[in-house]
């Protein structure tokens, strides 16, 4: 038989029922040493029972679970080179940061001047200063204890470390900083870190590949750019953010068919196959006015309204009948200066839209 | 706005009041350690001549040695037994979502709101029906259906604000199941399982219907007191009844030590 090259972490058939219930169905995946792989899905795709699976808190029902070749399905979380950083954190309340640090290295048995060294290393690794060696959890702030956090499950030395959603709970710009700081972390300590989120956003800032879940069943698996550029359907172009989405048809070289006006547009062939499924447009590589008038994809619509979405303006489109509507998106430099109300042209390039089979 | 003088008033008031309400409840307590520093073979208060005779009675007694072995040894068990007990069932729960949890929980605090006499005469006929000879360790059965709820009440409400991911945290960091529960479940509440035993063990002490029917032959601290104000007082009785407060109030105090020490363990060094 062939040598098949085996991938750090191997994920092969993983399904996990909860009676009638498939929470995991047939999940593949192959993550490599080093690696900053994130798990994406709506709440109730199944990520936190794939992450528990992962850390050796919960068996699948079937399939197998390898790290480095050697199946570990029902290896207990104990006894497995991984560990967590959890969505609650799960700092111990009743120890100091220290205490919290130490922890596992204190299980492990290791000596109270290494364990103390390591401790306050960590502590400078995640920029906290050496005083919250003593401090109580309860004297930290949301920030410090995510840091405190990691700076624990660093301490175990993990082969690999889960994340669950550890940043969801904290405001808008922290989490955009700890983001930044994460992916930093990850490079200066080269572990593998598998992070599951319900933000693709938040994946596309950290990862190096990116696994799209939905009921169950892993999608689509691929870098950012791969996510972003070519997904392979509408969930997961959807799932993004607001996109135009129409249900098309292929008609001819070149051409796809609005399948409910009739209306034709111009695509570029990529050398997919295509018949019938969704074109995907979206609302930032949209046109406007003027600009829209020279593309060969034009719409006719109403002005609905404008909304201020920090560095960009969105422009709400509808169809004169009212049926369809229509996003697009300018940079807050370069507003349009039409009024609500009035007709306006929208329109996109054949190379903009995005064809999706399902 | 109120005046100066208004607030004085007020706060004046409040100060009358709240030591009303300490003189209410604490004034008979003193009456009776002062009746045991008595001279008179009588009770008589107030007391005009002081003695501290009955103590010295009552430390030389080898009854005395006896009631407080039995009260003491019954009250120890209850707690022990009831600690153990009730941290499973808390753990149970409050952790557990089990189909007639709430009726459980219901009918296991039942016997709290029976009168303890009823409790205690019900348990007698119990004990004599199955032919079990009453004696202190039929009164630690009878003491545990009344203190057991009560302390599984009170560890539940630590329990309640236990998050079992902490449980998982260390498990995940490499912990077994015997050190997480050293390392994590046992420190997070420990709060609770003392104020549990320090209820079991004063209500045990300190409790008279339940022992009545049940200690048999034996005879506890409360019961003696009981019998000898009925017939043959003696001022032992004050005495006694002195010391068992005193005891009582030195458990308390011991018990409010440990947390102290063990609060101060925790956040002085590392572990």
């Amino acid at each position: 038989m062939n040598e098949v090259p085996l991938g750090f972490l191997e994920l092969r058939g993983v399904t996990k029922q909860f009676g009638e219930f498939t929470a995991l169905e047939d999940v593949n995946l192959s993550i490599s040493e080093g690696e900053f792989f994130t798990l994406v899905g709506p709440s109730g795709s199944g990520k936190t029972t794939l992450i528990r699976i992962l850390v050796g808190m919960d068996s699948p029902t079937s399939g197998e679970i390898a790290l480095r070749g050697d199946v570990i399905n029902h290896v207990p979380a104990n006894r497995r080179p991984t560990c967590m950083v959890f969505q609650n954190l799960a700092l111990f309340p009743h120890k100091t940061v220290g205490q919290n640090v130490e922890f596992a290295m204190k299980i492990a048995g290791v000596a109270t001047s290494t364990r103390r060294e390591r401790a306050l290393e960590l502590l400078e690794l995640l920029r906290l200063p050496s005083d919250f060696y003593s401090k109580r959890i309860n004297q930290c702030s949301g920030g410090e204890r995510q840091r405190i956090a990691l700076a624990r499950a660093l301490a175990f030395d993990p082969e690999i470390l889960f994340f669950d959603e550890p940043l969801s709970a904290l405001d808008f710009r922290l989490r955009k900083t700890l983001e930044k700081e994460l992916k930093d972390i990850h490079r200066e300590t080269g572990k593998t870190f598998v992070y599951i989120t319900h933000s693709l956003e938040e994946a596309m800032v950290m990862s190096d590949r990116i696994g799209i879940l939905n009921h169950g069943k892993l999608i689509q698996i691929g870098s950012p750019d791969d996510i972003y550029n070519r997904p392979l359907n509408k969930f997961v172009a959807q799932f993004m953010g607001e996109v135009n989405t129409l249900a098309v048809e292929k008609a001819g070289t070149g051409k796809v068919k609005d399948s409910a006006t009739g209306s034709m547009y111009e695509i570029t062939e990529n050398g997919q196959e295509f018949e019938s499924g969704f074109m995907i447009i979206r609302p930032e590589v949209m046109k406007i006015g003027g600009a829209a008038d020279v593309l060969p994809n034009r719409i006719q619509g109403v002005l609905f309204n404008d909304y201020a979405l920090g560095s960009r303006i969105q422009y709400q489109v509808r169809s004169a009948d009212g049926e369809d509507q229509w996003l697009v998106e300018r940079l807050q430099d370069d507003p349009f200066s039409g009024n609500a109300g009035e007709p306006v042209t929208i329109g996109w390039r054949a190379e903009d839209s995005i064809l999706v089979s399902s | 706005m109120k005046s100066m003088l208004q607030r004085k008033v007020v706060r004046a008031l409040i100060v009358v009041w709240t030591l009303t309400v300490l003189l209410f409840l604490y004034m008979p307590m003193m009456a009776v350690v002062m009746a045991s520093f008595t001279k008179q073979r009588y009770f008589r208060f107030p007391v005009n001549a002081w003695d501290t005779r009955w103590y010295e009675k009552a430390f030389e007694s080898l009854s005395v040695r006896d009631l407080f072995w039995t009260s003491f040894s019954v009250a120890l068990l209850v707690t022990i037994l009831s600690v153990v007990l009730a941290f499973f069932g808390a753990l149970a729960f409050a952790r557990y979502d089990w189909k007639g949890r709430k009726m459980y929980q219901r009918i296991i605090l039942l016997p709290i709101f029976f009168p303890q006499a009823v409790l205690g005469l019900a348990l007698l006929l119990w004990f004599s029906s199955l032919g079990i000879t009453t004696s202190w360790h039929t009164a630690v059965f009878a003491h545990m259906i009344w203190i057991l709820p009560i302390v599984t009440l009170i560890m539940s409400i630590q329990v309640y604000s236990f998050d079992p991911v902490w449980e998982e945290a260390a498990y995940d960091l490499g912990a077994s199941r015997l050190q997480v529960l050293r390392e994590i479940t046992l420190p997070i509440l420990s709060p609770g399982i003392i104020s549990g035993a320090v209820f079991a063990f004063l209500l045990s002490w300190g409790n008279f219907p339940l022992s009545l029917f049940t200690t048999g032959a034996d005879q506890t601290i409360p019961e003696w007191l009981y019998s000898k104000m009925v017939s043959g007082y003696t001022p032992m009785v004050p005495t006694l009844g002195s010391l068992t407060m005193g005891g009582a109030a030195g458990f308390l105090l011991i018990a409010f030590l440990i947390v102290l020490a063990v609060r101060r363990l925790r956040a002085g060094k590392p572990d």
